[in-house]
This record gives structure tokens, C-alpha cells and sequence, in this order.
């Protein structure tokens, strides 16, 4: 089964980023080649479900971040792309081609064929003795996960004809029959293993890629447990994008599988709920995690609700979308997933009232559901009284506000409970507005 | 003084904006001339907020509705004309003989256009007069109160000038002669050039009127009375928003004596709709132009802000809340300093938590009410508000949109009626929605219990 997620998380998580700017995809993309971009893209739009793939790639990830750089020349990869793409059958070199007339002409103007054919036979050649002797030197690893993919690629290398492939005359020039026939293999003949190769390449560049992005930024990688044990624990969870972010603890069990979180307007639920699901993600794709410790129970998709955008230009409220968005996370839920699932200000929508029922019962019926993982955001700490009475399995966390004078300070570590801290008002006096209405009264008085 | 209102308002009401679909400027939009969708442009980027001036804008165009008009100029000899025009300087006679002569020798040696450009241009000026003359001679207007007069007039004034007699007599047909040649392009374009100009800025205004009176036809909308500032007051009858078919109409009023109206209503009710119907309204009135009302009187105001959809400017660290913080802040600004302004607040502080939106609404409302002078609109979905603002304020008007249940499906009568709604149906469309029945659907089959 797929790890399944949808747009409005991507783009609340800032997964891809809109204008590729700060986004988590462009943090870890540091690939050398295109062919790597491109897996690195898909890896990310297709996290994991299943633990045992998790923990492989996240421990070739971790062999492979001691190793500083590629170890290909990068730019082979693109003359090798543009060679293999080109299945056309008539751009064989011809056996008369290689007769003495056309051989002449082509000494006083380059044959343009021969050329594209030359130059991406020898990028080829490049490359695989390249691969060759990195294979070699990877063939000491004791780490099983990476021996797996690589005893597949040595043996291609090791089978003919690729174990004895044309070396060139004394300049390293190939003679034209010899050029002729390996043209034929690599994109013809031998198309499906030369793609395979090079995909390995590829993977080995984002592995690099990966690693080296966890070593510069000290993330760690997490550990993936079994579906069944429905566990989440994070020590020291912080965003990844931020200058200076305070690192939090936090954990779910199937006897606390909801956290009721309550805080003022600034003082970082968004961004806690944040750094929680980015790091529940990149743990789905086997990548490491800005945090501590991480260890996780392997879920069926994650939903986020966080930004929801108002569609007051296509006529529907805030409210209508926010229920159309729970409703989507019920249907899933309906179907038996684990998913992990975050609200933040859940029904802000409507009137005090309406809020206050609505949050209980939708935050009552996910409850039901122990084996997925809730994390809800509400200023409305009535709800959070009655729930604590209803409902054995949900937490209450807070992120508290201290204050400094007229000025809230926030610490942004969280703490259990609930607080009922409110600064809206506040924001407003701070910026006079109701004085400077005041004010201009009496003054045209 | 000129009307004030900031980008943020133009956007909400969508007024401005060639390539915008349904925005105002698109809708009246309909004329032949590049420099009647300048003029057009002017207008829109620059209300009234003088009573006299609106009121003899509008009576302008009223009389177009009276009378059958079309569009007499041919589109092309108008461009051609334009362009000869523009392509003018400072030459004395002699000068100009010379270019000519020029131009002339070189068509002769060299086969090139300019020449044969230059006359087909003079032609087309002379053509175009000679229709403007048509033109004055069917509006035929003498009343000297008549608010066309003055512009009328003044063409008239130019066009029996003696030295363009002979452009009654021109034919277009016949070449004119190289010394003609001469003559006239001095003429046109040196010594009146001026008056030209005049002339094709009476073609552009035309062009506007006629095609403000077919889009007021066309879209059944009529024209308000601009009341003077003292009188603050405003009230229209069957009022709707011009680019919704089969808009309801309202009724609204405002006056010194209730100065807000406080609208409450489900979501989706219509709440931003009418609002904005009533902004478009106020803007468009201000301009002189027709609206989509029964009938408008209004007394003209010095502004118009409008808050319905404050966006998000993450990119600069604002919280939603925080934004719309500030943009009640800069309205509050412009009002304390006296202006009579229209403001529009829909779902203020809807970016933060029902509590601190309760609180805040709560306050600013009661503080902006105070403004006697100006007219408010303010909407919002925390019902429990306008319970408060009943106690505290007597200057509020209160009404609501509602929503009528048939069944279990709510439809909604778009029509305003007076007081606070009742209706809270939040749980109501969750309960449609049937959230919670697929929640509990599965309780006993899920896998892993």
C-alpha cells in the first residue's frame, strides 16, 4: 500500500515549495546529475509504507554520507542521456561508412552522425570504468542493504559483453568497427542494462546527496518500527527552515493518540505542528529527520490542515472548506488507514458556538480511531474540558506565552495541559487602533 | 479633492483590471476607441467626490439614453488620424513646403510611402470632421443648461471656424493638389492642432458615453442622484451586484442616525456578496455611472475602504491576524482624521481564534460606530457579537441573510431581513456532510482491533 498524502499537506508542510524556494525538496536536493534530480523528485512524492524499505534506505543513506563527493564527472551524465534517448534506428553507423572515400570526407568535414555517436560511446565507456572501479571499492562494505543492489550491478559488470568492452588503440581512440558494434549494444542490444546501470548512478547521487545534507545540518535518522506497534517518539523536533528553532519532545501511543494543543496566536502551534509533520514525512521516505531521536510506527499517509486557503472567490466559506477537509480525513479513516493527522485551528470558521460542538464531536470520533495519530489546535478550551472528561486517550499540550511588561515573549517548548492565553486584543492595543479612533473623536469635538 | 480608496478595495470589489474577468472596468468596457478606453480608464482611476460633478456626469449620460445614438466614425480613418496627428512639430509654413516637396520627391525617385501615409492621413482628418459635423448638426443641442452643451459647443466652435470652410467642400475622392497638400497639413497640424486635439477628445467621450449607456441598458442598470455631503444619507432601492445574473435585490439605507449596518448570516448566506454589491454600488455612484439599483440617492462621501479579502502576507512574517490588524489600523487612520468614509469589514479578524475575534470585533466596531459621518457595513459569523453591540450601541442597524431549511439541505433567499440570525447550522452541515457516521461507519471491522 502507498503512503498516501495530498496537496494540502505538501504545500502546508512546504514539501516542494511553491516558486522553489525554501522548500524541504530543495534543502536535500544537491544531486551532481539530472537523472538524480529526478529520483530525488519522485522519492519525495512517493514516500514509503512499508518499515523494512524505510530502514534500507535510510541505512545506505547512512553509509553513504561519510562519502564526500560524487565520484562521477557529472557532466558524462548529460552527453550519455542525450546519446541513449536517441533509439533511431537509421542513426547506426553504416558498414560502408567505414570505406576509405568516407573516411576521406570525413577527414575534411565531420560526419555530424559520426560525431553523436563517437562522443556518447566514449562518455559510456567513461562511465562504466568509472562504475567499475567504485564497485570495487564498495565490495569491502559489510552493510547488507548496500551489498544487496550492488552484487546486482557487479554482475552485470562482470557478464559479457560489458566485462570486456573495447578499450581503444594506444590514444584511447576506438577503431570504427569497434565504435560501430558497442553503439549497437549500448542502445540497442544492451539498452535495459545500461539504463539499469546508470540508474544505480543516479540513486548512488541522491544517496550522496541525502547524506551529505544530514551531515551538515546534524540530522539523524530515524529508526522505523513495526505498523503495529503505533508508536511515535521524537526528541528534539525542530524546523528544519528556521534560524534559531527551540527543539521539542513529543510522543503518541495508542493510549494517547491525540494531542489538544492550545496556545496564543504567535506562540508557534503552526509551527511545531509543522516541524512534526515534516519530520513524520521525511521519516516515510527513509530520509533523516531535523531531530534527536526519532523512532516510528510506519503509517498509511499523513493530513495536514494548516493553511486551508479560503475559497471566497468560488463562493465557498472557510467553514464549508474546513468541513469538506475533516470529511476527507474521515473517509480515509473510514477505510481502516493509520494516518497521521494534524488540524490547526480547527473550525475557526463559524461562531463561538458552533466551534465549540463541532470541535468536540470530530475530535471525539477521531479518538475512536488508536491506531492513527491526531494532533488538534483549538483556542477553544471549553472543548478541551469536556474531552478531558469524555475521552481517556487525548493529551493536552500547550505552548505558553510569557509576559514581559504590555509584550508577550514566547519560549515555544511545549508543555502538557491547557492554557487559555489569548493575545488578539492585545495585538490590537499594542497598535492603538482603538485609541486613535477615540482620540480623533474628542479631537473633532 | 479626489476620492480615496487603495488598491486592497479596488481589488476586493474588482473594480479595475482590462484582463480581469468580471471586474467593473471590463463591464463597461465596450467602446470602439483606444482613446475612449483610455478616458474610461480615468474615470474609473479617479471618482468624483463633488455632488454637482457627479450629477452632471450622470445627466450626461442620461441623455444619451434618450436619444438613439450611434457610433458614427469609421474605426480606421480614426487610428489614421490620430497617428497624423501625433506626428507634429513646430514648423513654420515654409518648412512644412519643404518636408512636403520632400516627401514628395523622394515617392517620385525612390517609390517610398511617406507621401502617400501623409495624404491618406489629411484625408482621413478632413473625413472625420466632416463626420463630427453630422454628428453635431443630429444632436442639435441648444439649451444652454443642457450639461452636453458646453462640449458640444466648443467642437461646434471649432469646426465653423473660417479657416476649415473648406472641409465641407473637400471630397475625399479627388487627390488633392500638391499646393493644398500644403496648406492643410499646416494647417491641421500646426496652427489647430490644439483644436484638433479637442475634437478627438470629444470623439473619445462620445465613444464612453455611448457605451456606458448600452451597458446600462443591456444589464438594466439606472442612475443615482449625488446629495451633498451635509445631507448623509444614502438609500437604494432593489440593489444587486451588476455581473451576478439573477442577482437579489436589497433595499438598504444608511443615515446619520444608523450609520452601520451589522450583518450576521450562515456561511454562504451571501454575506461578501452583498457587500461588495454595495461597495460596487457606492464606487460606481461616485463616478457618475449607472448601478445596479432600482434607485440610488446618496450623499457623496470622501472615500471608500473595503476589507473582504485580506491576503496572507506570509512573505513578510504577517500573520493573517496581524494583516488584518494593520489594515484596520490605516482605516482607522484615514477615519479619525475626519473623512467621510465608506468602510466595509467583511468577517473581520476571521485569521485568528472565535474568541479573540469576538473580543476584537467587539471593540473596533463600537469604536468606528462612534463616526457619525462615515457609513459602515461590517459582517461577521460570531453571532454572539451583534447580541453584545444591541446593549452598547443604538446607532447599528442589524440585519441578516437567511437561510431557509427545506428538508435537511439549507437554501438560502439572498434577501436581507431586519435583526440577528438565528441560525446556527455549523453542526448542521457537518451533520450533511455525514462526518460523523463515517467516523463511527467502520468501529468493529477496522483490521488491527
Amino acid at each position: 500500500m502507498l503512503f498516501t498524502t495530498d496537496q494540502q499537506t505538501t504545500e502546508d508542510l512546504n514539501i516542494f515549495g511553491k516558486h522553489g524556494g525554501d522548500s524541504i525538496f530543495t534543502m536535500f536536493n544537491h544531486t551532481s546529475t539530472r537523472g538524480g534530480a529526478a529520483i530525488m523528485e519522485s522519492m519525495f512524492h512517493s514516500p514509503l509504507s512499508n518499515h523494512s524499505l524505510i530502514n534500507k534506505r535510510s541505512r545506505i543513506i547512512q553509509y553513504f554520507s561519510a562519502t564526500d563527493s560524487f565520484p562521477f564527472d557529472a557532466v558524462l551524465f548529460d552527453i550519455a542521456d542525450q546519446y541513449l534517448a536517441n533509439t533511431d534506428e537509421r542513426t547506426k553507423l553504416s558498414f560502408e561508412a567505414g570505406s576509405f572515400v568516407k573516411r576521406l570526407s570525413n577527414l575534411v568535414a565531420e560526419d555530424p552522425a559520426y560525431k553523436f555517436v563517437y562522443t556518447g560511446v566514449t562518455a559510456m565507456i567513461e562511465i562504466l570504468s568509472s562504475l567499475r572501479s567504485f564497485t570495487e571499492k564498495l565490495a569491502l562494505t559489510q552493510e547488507a542493504s548496500v551489498k544487496e543492489d550492488l552484487d546486482v550491478i557487479t554482475a552485470y559488470l562482470r557478464s559479457s559483453p560489458f566485462d570486456s568492452l573495447p578499450t581503444g588503440n594506444r590514444n584511447g581512440k576506438l577503431a570504427y568497427t569497434e565504435l560501430q558494434e558497442v553503439d549497437v549494444l549500448f542502445r540497442f542490444r544492451h539498452r535495459d542494462i545500461i539504463k539499469k546501470l546508470l540508474q544505480y548512478i543516479y540513486h548512488i547521487d541522491v544517496y550522496i546527496s541525502v547524506g551529505k545534507t544530514a551531515a551538515h545540518r546534524g540530522f539523524t535518522f530515524p529508526k522505523a518500527l513495526q505498523k503495529e506497534l503505533h508508536l511515535l517518539n521524537l526528541q528534539g523536533v525542530y524546523h528544519p527552515r528556521l534560524a534559531a528553532p527551540v527543539p521539542n519532545d513529543f510522543n503518541l501511543t495508542p493510549s494517547g493518540n491525540v494531542i489538544f494543543l492550545t496556545g496564543a496566536n504567535m506562540a508557534g502551534k503552526s509551527t511545531f505542528m509543522k516541524s512534526v509533520g515534516i519530520a513524520v514525512y521525511l521519516a516515510h521516505m527513509g530520509f533523516p529527520v531535523p531531530a534527536d531521536m526519532m523512532e516510528f510506527s510506519v503509517l498509511d499517509g499523513i493530513y495536514t490542515t494548516i493553511n486551508l486557503p479560503d475559497n471566497l472567490g468560488s463562493g465557498t466559506s472557510h467553514f464549508y472548506a474546513e468541513v469538506l477537509r475533516v470529511k476527507k480525513v474521515a473517509k480515509e479513516l473510514a477505510l481502516g488507514k493509520n494516518l497521521f493527522v494534524m488540524f490547526d485551528e480547527l473550525f475557526r470558521g463559524t461562531n463561538v458556538k458552533d466551534a465549540y460542538e463541532a470541535t468536540i464531536a470530530i475530535t471525539t470520533g477521531f479518538a475512536e480511531k488508536k491506531h492513527s495519530m491526531f494532533v488538534i489546535s483549538t483556542h477553544i478550551i471549553e472543548a478541551g474540558e469536556t474531552l478531558s472528561k469524555r475521552c481517556e486517550n487525548i493529551r493536552f499540550s500547550y505552548l505558553p506565552t510569557k509576559m514581559n511588561g504590555l509584550s508577550p515573549e514566547y519560549t515555544y517548548t511545549l508543555k502538557s495541559g491547557i492554557t487559555a492565553d489569548r493575545h488578539g486584543m492585545l495585538i490590537i492595543n499594542n497598535e492603538g487602533i482603538i485609541e486613535l479612533l477615540k482620540k480623533g473623536k474628542t479631537q473633532a469635538k | 479633492m479626489s476620492f480615496i480608496t487603495d488598491k486592497q478595495t479596488l481589488d476586493d470589489l474588482n473594480i479595475l483590471g482590462k484582463y480581469k474577468p468580471g471586474s467593473m472596468f471590463n463591464l463597461f468596457n465596450t467602446g470602439q476607441t483606444a482613446g475612449g478606453e483610455r478616458l474610461l480608464e480615468d474615470m474609473f482611476r479617479f471618482p468624483l467626490s463633488d455632488a454637482d460633478l457627479i450629477n452632471r456626469r450622470s445627466r450626461i449620460f442620461q441623455f444619451f439614453r434618450s436619444h438613439a445614438l450611434t457610433f458614427p466614425f469609421d474605426q480606421d480613418q480614426l487610428t489614421q488620424m490620430e497617428s497624423y496627428l501625433q506626428d507634429s512639430g513646430e514648423h513654420t509654413l515654409l518648412e512644412t513646403g519643404l518636408r512636403v516637396i520632400r516627401k514628395l520627391v523622394s515617392a517620385w525617385l525612390l517609390k517610398d510611402e511617406p507621401y502617400a501615409v501623409m495624404q491618406a492621413g489629411l484625408l482621413a482628418t478632413t473625413a472625420v470632421l466632416q463626420t463630427c459635423q453630422v454628428l453635431l448638426d443630429k444632436l442639435n443641442i441648444q439649451d444652454r443648461q443642457h450639461p452636453y452643451f458646453d462640449q458640444v459647443a466648443a467642437v461646434g466652435d471649432i469646426l465653423n471656424d473660417s479657416r476649415l470652410a473648406w472641409i465641407k467642400t473637400e471630397k475625399e475622392a479627388i487627390p488633392l493638389s500638391f499646393l493644398h497638400v500644403i496648406r492643410y497639413d499646416h494647417l491641421l497640424r500646426k496652427i489647430l492642432k490644439n483644436e484638433l486635439n479637442i475634437i478627438l477628445s470629444f470623439i473619445y467621450h462620445f465613444d464612453v458615453c455611448l457605451a456606458v449607456n448600452q451597458v446600462a441598458i443591456a444589464n438594466e442598470l439606472s442612475f443615482g442622484v449625488a446629495l451633498p455631503a451635509s445631507r448623509n444619507r444614502m438609500e437604494a432601492a432593489n440593489l444587486r451586484h451588476p455581473t451576478i445574473k439573477k442577482a437579489v435585490g436589497n433595499v438598504l439605507s444608511l443615515s446619520e442616525n444608523t450609520n452601520l449596518i451589522f450583518l450576521t448570516g450562515a456561511n454562504m448566506a451571501g454575506k461578501s456578496t452583498l457587500m461588495k454589491a454595495f461597495g460596487i454600488t457606492m464606487y460606481l455612484a461616485h463616478m457618475g455611472f449607472p448601478v445596479a439599483a432600482e434607485s440610488l440617492e446618496f450623499s457623496v462621501k470622501d472615500g471608500i475602504y473595503t476589507s473582504i479579502n485580506v491576503p496572507d502576507n506570509l512573505n513578510m512574517g504577517y500573520s493573517h491576524f496581524y494583516a488584518e490588524v494593520l489594515r484596520v489600523k490605516k482605516i482607522a487612520e484615514k477615519v479619525s482624521q475626519g473623512e467621510n468614509m465608506i468602510i466595509i469589514f467583511d468577517e473581520l479578524f476571521k485569521g485568528t481564534n472565535v474568541k479573540d475575534a469576538y473580543e476584537a470585533t467587539l471593540a473596533v466596531t463600537e469604536a468606528f460606530a462612534s463616526y457619525r459621518c462615515c457609513f459602515f457595513m461590517i459582517s461577521t459569523h460570531i453571532i454572539e457579537v451583534a447580541e453584545a453591540l444591541k446593549t452598547i450601541c443604538h446607532n447599528i442597524r442589524f440585519a441578516y441573510l437567511p437561510t431557509v431549511m427545506s428538508g435537511n439541505v439549507p437554501t438560502y433567499t439572498y434577501r436581507l431581513e431586519q435583526g440577528v440570525t438565528s441560525d446556527r447550522q455549523g453542526m448542521m452541515i457537518i451533520e450533511n456532510e455525514k462526518i460523523l457516521e463515517i467516523l463511527y461507519s467502520d468501529q468493529g471491522l477496522h483490521p488491527n482491533t
